[in-house]
């Protein structure tokens, strides 16, 4: 879609958006209510027993650590841990939940009333177009709930069109993944741009990462995104008519299926249609969302406690416990980036935006001391990105360790060698996996700074070319780049770049 | 508070029984008079009583995340209708929402 047309919308009609965001705590070992492993994958039906196959008499017990990861999930977002709460009961028919119900949780939740400031910067600013400035912004996004229940199986449907449950002759069910503990975050619906939502979706991923409770992999479904989104016009205080959008597998469909959304919607509205309220499914490949069902079919859970499992009682002194696991969040994080190494925001964010990165950093900085901590920066960010971007890998999967990285740095500062020469020794480490000094040793890239060496040097060029050097002293000071040429060459590249400037001007002049 | 005769078929349609009218009306019946117990308790006085949804004073029931032995696919699979490739099939739906 045209950005210009989001824009156009967006001058005329103000985004309402609030944000369900299902996380799987893959993190585990078992499954919310009974023994099974928690996995991804595997041969059908081999994860399964009484409870989570729903046989009856069975009887599901919390997992203790599911309960603490919950409300662990909740401190990390400025949430209030109800003291008093239960599961319920959540009714509807469906094949991949056996029971016909989901243990789930209604009125009592284990966490409500957070919040997460989200920080906007870059291109999308203009999606704010009630904003004056095109300054980036913080929106603080309030966060109405979190709750636990358990994941549903996953169903193939055999004989329909692109494996949708519409015209398929039968369908085949597998329960590795019921049972499996899902947190369930709902939004408030304090979300006003298709931006906004994706840093949102972005920074709760990088915090349940960082509590290590989930892989929040969208791909594999461990974190899976569903939007609420109605538009009205600009100055308008009543909200208008929803829908609700699934199917969002990546923060880039995500944010690309609430800009479908709104301009769909600003199109209904312009001509004096209506909104319909429905569910819709974004479809990725056409880039559009369409009806998968409408809210007249809307269900009624009949939610009621969970018989088989009592109430839980929380203390103060329990909660705090769990407080004190909360480890160092994605925003302190950066904030100590910024002032432990006096690193400029830019290479604070990116470097703290993932952790694998930030312990990089962090292990490569160890060895270099402090003082050279911008160099690190500057050549992950560059050199090392680059790498990872051009291979498509993780940082943990680069053959580039932190002493690596550091010690190239190292031979930099230090003067053993140029920046270009640690582009092409950075080149041979991501091939060979050798150490730099390694790498510069066989290579004999050990660049000369010796001011005697270079001296030498100097003056034989100088000798050999008498009418460059009245040139030169008669006023064409830009020779000194062609000199600088003739040495390196000279040198075969390994002369000190600026040691040899240096000793030219001095010996020209 | 009674139940009326639609209030018993949307219950059937969401429990997806299938009533004749012979069994609404008795099942109407049948269910207001359970109600009518519970209008019992509304006569009493219970603004100091918490809701409670489990006679047991007991809270904090859980396990710990230790894992125990599955079943074995085969007896998993026991009581399926119908099974293939290891899952168990369900006959196509129609009218199915999707639901997560």
């Amino acid at each position: 879609m045209a950005k210009d047309r989001l824009s156009e919308v967006l001058e005329r009609y103000e985004a309402v958006i609030g944000l369900e965001i299902h996380t799987e705590l893959t993190s585990l070992k078992s499954k919310m209510f009974c023994g099974c492993p928690v996995e991804f994958g595997g041969e059908p039906n081999t994860r399964v027993c009484p409870v989570c196959l729903g046989l009856p008499g069975a009887l599901p017990v919390p997992n203790e650590a599911a309960v603490e990861a919950t409300v662990l999930a909740g401190l990390a977002v400025n949430c209030d841990i109800a003291l008093w709460s239960q599961f319920h009961r959540k009714q509807y028919f469906y094949p991949d939940m056996p029971k016909d119900y989901q243990i789930s949780q209604y009125d009592l939740p284990f966490c409500s009333g957070g919040h997460l400031d989200v920080e906007v910067d870059g291109d999308a600013v203009f999606q704010r177009v009630d904003r004056d400035s095109e300054e980036e912004y913080t929106a603080r996004i309030g966060i109405t709930r979190i709750h636990l229940e358990e994941d549903t199986g996953k169903m193939i449907h055999v004989g329909g069109a692109e494996g949708r449950i519409s015209g398929a002759e039968k369908s085949l069910v597998d329960f590795n993944r019921a049972g499996t503990p899902l947190m369930e975050l709902v939004s408030e619906p304090d979300i006003r741009t298709p931006e906004e939502a994706r840093r949102f979706a972005q920074k709760l991923r990088l915090i349940m990462l960082t509590l290590g409770v989930s892989d929040c992999s969208m791909e594999e479904g461990s974190m899976r995104v569903d939007g609420n989104i109605s538009i009205r016009l600009r100055g308008e205080i009543e909200l208008g008519t929803k829908s609700e959008i699934k199917n969002m597998n990546s923060f880039k469909a995500l944010h690309d299926a609430l800009a479908y959304e709104i301009v769909r919607q600003a199109d209904l509205m312009d001509v004096g249609e209506r909104v319909v309220q429905e569910t819709r499914h974004w479809d990725v490949g056409a880039k559009r969302t369409s009806m998968l069902r409408s809210k007249e079919e809307a269900h009624d859970y009949r939610y009621f406690p969970e018989p088989d499992m009592v109430p839980f009682a929380f203390t103060e002194e329990w909660v705090e416990s769990i407080a004190q696991r909360v480890p160092e969040l994605p925003d302190a994080k950066r904030e100590r980036f910024m002032g432990t190494w006096d690193l400029p925001k830019y290479d604070a964010v990116v470097l703290t935006s993932d952790l694998a990165m930030a312990g990089f950093f962090e292990a490569a900085v160890a060895q270099t001391g402090p003082a050279r901590a911008k160099s690190v920066a500057n050549t992950m960010i560059n050199d090392f990105s680059a790498h990872l971007n051009a291979e498509g890998i993780g940082v943990d999967e680069s053959p580039v360790k932190p002493s690596m990285l550091a010690e190239l740095v190292v031979l930099v500062d230090d003067g053993t060698i140029s920046g270009k020469q640690a582009k092409e020794v950075f080149s041979a480490m991501v091939k060979t996996g050798e150490a730099p000094a390694v790498i510069v040793e066989a290579r004999n890239m050990r660049q000369v700074s010796d001011t005697s060496a270079i001296e030498a040097v100097v003056d034989a060029i100088i000798a050999a070319n008498p009418d460059e050097v009245a040139s030169y002293r008669g006023g064409k000071i830009g020779l000194v780049g062609w000199f600088v040429g003739q040495v390196m060459r000279e040198m075969r590249g390994q002369g000190n770049p600026k040691v040899v400037n240096e000793v030219l001007r001095r010996k020209l002049g | 508070m009674a139940i009326s005769e639609s209030d018993v078929r949307h219950v059937a349609l969401l429990a997806r029984l299938a009533l004749t009218d012979g069994q609404v009306s008795s099942l109407q019946t049948e269910l207001n008079s359970i109600l009518g117990h519970i209008d019992e308790l509304q006569g009493l006085d219970l603004a100091d009583v918490q809701p409670t949804a489990h006679a047991l004073e007991v809270t904090n029931s859980m396990r710990p995340d230790v894992v125990k032995p599955c079943l074995s696919r085969e007896l998993a699979l026991r009581n399926a209708p119908e099974a293939e490739g290891g899952a168990f099939v369900i006959p196509a739906m129609a009218g199915a929402g999707e639901d997560v």
